[in-house]
């Protein structure tokens, strides 16, 4: 199916560009990878757990960050902690560069620099989200799956 | 009572835009043919990486359970589950991974286990090496590491 093909080429150009642009790192090839017949929605199974994952432990470190009494910062940096497992097991960079620096935060028991850190892990996590997701529709409402990437 | 939590964090790998280091992992995904029926504990408290480090063993052929905390591993390697390999993380929920290693290992259990997590500093690897774990390894998971521990158990 022409569309088919046109769209899963566009996904291959998109995210190389992704690469490029440091969104997304060599793990992310990897996972292409694992896709093979038996699962061949595989990767956009895996991406929509890890935005599941992202939302949740976002929410985890707003709560905490919020807290007017006193900010619990071990509770922060062990949601920071975990979405910077995550994020480097699919291979968003750009999510676990801003972790990087996040931890460095907490530590610090700094909450501007949290407040600000939390800000641009919501802003990566959903730039990235919103590139993914919408190519994964076109392609699978068109019928096709997702291309293995060389 | 938790695990230190590491003090800096190493900078983004460049290594990764190594063409050949690139060529190498392509090969390495295709290449290893188990002779033996491997199992395979995945302990991880983050569903994205419990379930990726599963997907990774699968597709060499390992058979792999996954728990979400370190009590409920512990618990499934008293009830008498053996596997040929545990993969375990540093920070779990409920108990933690140092803890729970320990627990494991003093229950005579001797078999190859994995330390994968995101702390990178040396005192976390020692830490976790002297709870019992006989690798350390920073996340994520990768071919490059489990290749060769994957041969290593299969007698190859």
């Amino acid at each position: 199916m022409d569309v088919v093909n046109q769209l899963q080429r566009q996904f291959i150009d998109y995210s190389a560009s992704l690469h490029r642009e440091g969104f997304l790192d060599d793990q992310f090839t990897q996972l292409q990878k694992l896709q093979d017949d038996n699962s061949p929605d595989f990767v956009v199974e895996v991406a929509s757990l890890f935005f599941e994952d992202c939302e949740k432990l976002i929410n985890n470190m707003a709560r905490a960050l919020e807290q007017q009494q006193g900010v619990d910062f071990r509770q922060v940096d062990a949601s920071v902690h975990q979405l910077k497992g995550s994020s480097s097991s699919i291979g968003a960079m750009r999510v676990k560069d801003v972790c990087v620096a996040f931890r460095s935060f907490c530590e610090a028991q700094n909450r501007e620099g949290c407040l600000r850190c939390l800000q641009q892990v919501t802003h990566e996590y959903s730039l990235l989200k919103n590139k993914l997701q919408t190519l994964f529709r076109q392609i699978l409402a068109a019928g096709g799956s997702i291309p293995v990437v060389e | 009572m938790a695990p230190t939590l590491p003090s800096s964090d190493q900078a983004s790998d460049q290594d990764n835009w190594d063409n050949g280091r690139l060529a190498r992992k392509r090969q390495l995904l295709i290449e290893i043919v188990l002779r033996n029926k491997l199992t395979a504990l995945v302990v991880d408290g983050d569903t994205t990486c419990r379930v990726l480090e599963q997907l990774l063993l699968r597709s060499y052929g390992v058979q792999t359970q996954g728990v979400d905390n370190g009590r409920d591993a512990v618990a499934l390697i008293a009830s008498g589950v053996k596997f040929d390999l545990i993969i375990i993380d540093m920070i779990l929920p409920v108990l933690n991974g140092l803890e729970a290693t320990r627990q494991i290992r003093d229950m005579g259990v001797h078999c190859k286990m994995l330390g994968v997590t995101i702390c990178s500093g040396e005192s976390e690897r020692q830490v976790f090496l002297a709870a019992g774990v006989d690798v350390f390894i920073e996340k994520p998971l990768d071919p490059e590491h489990l290749v060769p521990i994957l041969r290593e158990l299969d007698g190859q």
